[in-house]
């Protein structure tokens, strides 16, 4: 499998934001949290993780979308399931 | 407006958005149909342009496309700010629907309004609580009863049963169940004005007895089926069945249950689900509301049978056993005979001579569809949606209640653009594939079914055939009488209520009032002693038309006030509308009643009875935005008696009057 860069990753996430969350947002800082993020909430907290796991392919276990800390964390997570 | 580094799509920059609008639409110019996303995304476009019809013309097409959550959620998100905002275009038929889950519904309750858009619905979705169904539906003074939903969705899943994996006497615990359901399903009834939609339960795929449980019926997979057939038979008390044990086989039971997504938010349908889900429940929802089509119009060449007759000849045309493109259009027949079996009429919309159109139905003996089958046979070389509105007008229902099929694109683009209120399947190239797209289309739906509905198509067409008599017989008078009509007058019955209930639902043009009451609303007002209830059935020398008007008028002091007053279109134009109102006014007056009350309440549908009352010589007593009352002095002269239908007497409250 191609790793993907972490460029590929952000672009293909913010796709996923605007579809979940209905906004564009201009990019994916490291330390944006998904709080910050208009709208926030725990519906979208599971919508969100459904489009992750569509568009990287991935499954994530019990409540793990959420402990991440931030983006930045995020990235790296996506960046280790695709190696 | 520009937050913290987010800029929303409603940035004043109109030209990036208009070039982002063509790239779009440049993407998907070949596509009949484009992918769910890309709808939601050219709906943005629209909607952020000010082009809000437009934006709900896609949000319409999306919910079209193959499923996606995603992009249905996108949608739903854009369409809550579309009613939000006001926005031109929605459909102006609203209703207010209370979703009563005992699992995280949030999003399914989102997906529904935008489901709702394919009916011509603008839904209002109110939540209870999370698994407060029962707490609703049992108390009184609930958030759901004092919001007065038009409709209430139960939406319970195989969790809540309380059935064990396996059971010594099966039919005892699925009756103990089935009456903790039904505790809740009378509640609403009584307590409601409310139509109630109930989610029957999705047997779970993980079953302890595997293949044995088609044996043993105390398994528990065996008491959620008999459980299920036990709901259905609700549908005698108002409760309308969203088959979701089906919806979780047809898009297997491995993606309906997530048991993760369970886990991790209570999520009892996976979201991949959803669409489907949402999309069948407004179609139930739709078919209570009287929305759904009611005519299929097909094509011939390459839509009934293979090739083209004019050109092939009718020896030539594939239909039949033997070869598999003869026997795709064989089975596509054989499933819209059963349609027309269920009550949807069949009309032909051919680009061909009129003889060689109709000539491999009597010249091929594999046809199972005949001439005899379509209420309307239009063949010749006029363009279709021409041709669609002449058979809408000829059966006297909306564009709206017509589905087209035909296996020319282009015919179907013809049909988008100039009849937009023609609802067209999309179909693939392979006569294989045409069956499962009209099959999963979700436009037939109905909400009951009756002994009217198995005759409909002959009623129709015996409907076409008068009206030639009505042009052959020269004077009205003659036609009248040439029809040879009989009919009969009685209140509600058993047997009549379930057509009734379904004439309130979908009755649109001739409908005085258009009160779409429930049937627990009906059986209220059955009971009450200053109301009374008349059916009207007319048989004439071309068929049973069954019941087809429905009158209830009640009794306050001197006044006899009509509450609804509704006919069915096909029959139309016969008089058949002076006899009715001549038994009501003998019964009003019988009642020691000195004026007869009508009210009209126009739609956008029920011109054709703006001047009724008027025509029956009634006085204008007042008008407001919503109805005008008219009244009738009882003690006037009554020209207006039926001779033309001879009156079978019925038993029931009403002598014939002479």
């Amino acid at each position: 499998m191609n790793a993907e860069s972490d460029q590929d990753i952000r672009i293909k996430l913010l796709d996923i934001f605007e579809d979940v969350f209905g906004v564009r947002m201009a990019e994916l800082r490291d330390e944006l949290t998904l709080l910050d993020v208009p709208g926030f909430d725990s519906l979208k907290m599971i919508n969100l993780m459904f489009a992750i796991e569509q568009g990287f392919q991935t499954q994530f276990a019990g409540n793990e979308l959420a402990e991440f800390a931030n983006v930045g964390e995020l990235v790296a997570y996506l960046r280790d399931q695709a190696a | 407006m520009t937050t913290a580094g987010f800029e929303t799509a409603s940035d004043s920059r109109v030209q990036e958005m208009q070039q982002r609008l063509t790239q779009l639409l440049d993407g998907c110019s070949s596509q009949e149909i484009p992918k769910a996303d890309v709808c939601a995304k050219i709906a943005r476009c629209y909607a952020d342009l000010g082009d809000s019809p437009a934006a709900i013309a896609w949000l319409r097409r999306l919910t079209n496309a193959p499923d996606s959550f995603l992009a249905w959620n996108n949608g739903a998100l854009l369409l809550d700010q579309l009613i939000k905002d006001g926005s031109r275009g929605l459909p102006t038929r609203k209703a207010k629907v209370w979703v009563a889950s005992t699992y995280t519904s949030a999003q399914f309750a989102s997906l529904l309004k935008l489901a709702g858009l394919r009916h011509g619905l603008t839904l209002d979705v109110l939540e209870g609580g999370y698994d407060q169904l029962r707490q609703d539906a049992l108390a009184p003074g609930s958030s759901l009863y004092s919001a007065a939903p038009d409709v209430v969705v139960v939406a319970p899943h195989a969790g809540d049963l309380r059935l064990p994996e396996f059971s010594d006497d099966p039919a005892a615990a699925v009756e103990a169940e089935l009456s903790r359901w039904t505790a809740v399903l009378s509640a609403l009834a009584a307590n409601g004005g409310s139509r109630i939609v109930l989610h029957n339960f999705a047997s779970p795929p993980a079953n302890v007895f595997g293949h044995l449980s088609q044996s043993v019926k105390g398994s528990r997979a065996a008491m959620i089926r008999h459980l299920n057939e036990r709901l259905g038979e609700q549908q005698k008390s108002g409760v309308s069945i969203v088959d979701c044990e089906g919806l979780s086989a047809l898009i297997g039971k491995r993606v309906w249950f997530s048991d993760r997504y369970w886990y991790a938010a209570k999520q009892a349908v996976s979201l991949e689900a959803l669409p489907l889900l949402a999309r069948h429940t407004a179609s139930v929802i739709a078919a209570q509301f009287g929305l759904s089509k009611k005519c299929l119009v097909l094509d011939l060449d390459n839509t009934l049978w293979g090739g083209v007759v004019g050109e092939d000849g009718v020896n030539g045309v594939k239909i039949g056993q033997g070869d598999p493109v003869s026997e795709a259009f064989l089975a596509f027949q054989a499933y819209i005979k059963g349609l027309q079996g269920k009550g949807v009429i069949l009309a032909v919309c051919s680009k061909n001579n009129d003889a060689d159109a109709r000539e491999p139905f009597a010249a091929r003996p594999e046809m199972l569809l005949r001439v005899d089958d379509f209420a309307v046979f239009a063949a010749n070389w006029r363009t279709k949606s021409d041709n669609l509105r002449d058979i809408a007008k000829q059966l006297n229902i909306g564009l709206d209640a017509l589905v087209f099929v035909d296996d020319n694109p282009a015919e179907r683009e013809v049909v988008r653009r100039l009849a937009p209120e023609v609802e067209v399947l999309t179909i693939g190239p392979d006569p294989a594939d045409y069956l499962r797209a009209l099959a999963e289309c979700t436009w037939l739906e109905t909400a009951a079914f009756t002994q009217e509905d198995a005759d409909r198509t002959a009623q129709y067409r015996a409907r076409n055939q008068a009206a030639d008599l009505e042009a052959a017989a020269g004077n009205l008078e003659e036609f009248y009488q040439s029809l040879q009509m009989e009919g009969a007058i009685a209140p509600i019955d058993d047997a009549s209520l379930a057509r009734c209930v379904q004439l309130l639902g979908k009755t649109n043009q001739f409908n005085l009032t258009t009160r779409r009451h429930s049937e627990s609303r009906l059986r209220a007002m059955m009971a009450n002693p200053a109301v009374d209830h008349f059916t009207l059935t007319l048989n004439d020398r071309f068929a049973s038309h069954g019941l087809v008007s429905l009158l209830i008028a009640e009794q306050a002091g001197a006044d006899y006030v009509i509450d609804t007053w509704l006919m069915s279109c096909r029959v139309l134009g016969r008089t058949v509308e002076n006899g009715l109102l001549s038994h009501v006014r003998q019964r009003a007056i019988a009642r020691g009643c000195r004026h007869l009350i009508g009210v009209y309440a126009p739609t956008a549908k029920n011109a054709m009875v703006s001047d009724l009352y008027e025509r029956f010589g009634f006085e204008q007593l007042g008008r407001s935005a919503d109805e005008v009352r008219w009244g009738l002095d009882l003690s006037a002269p009554w020209p207006h008696e039926n001779t033309y239908v001879r009156w079978r007497q019925a038993n029931g409250l009403l002598k014939v009057s002479a």
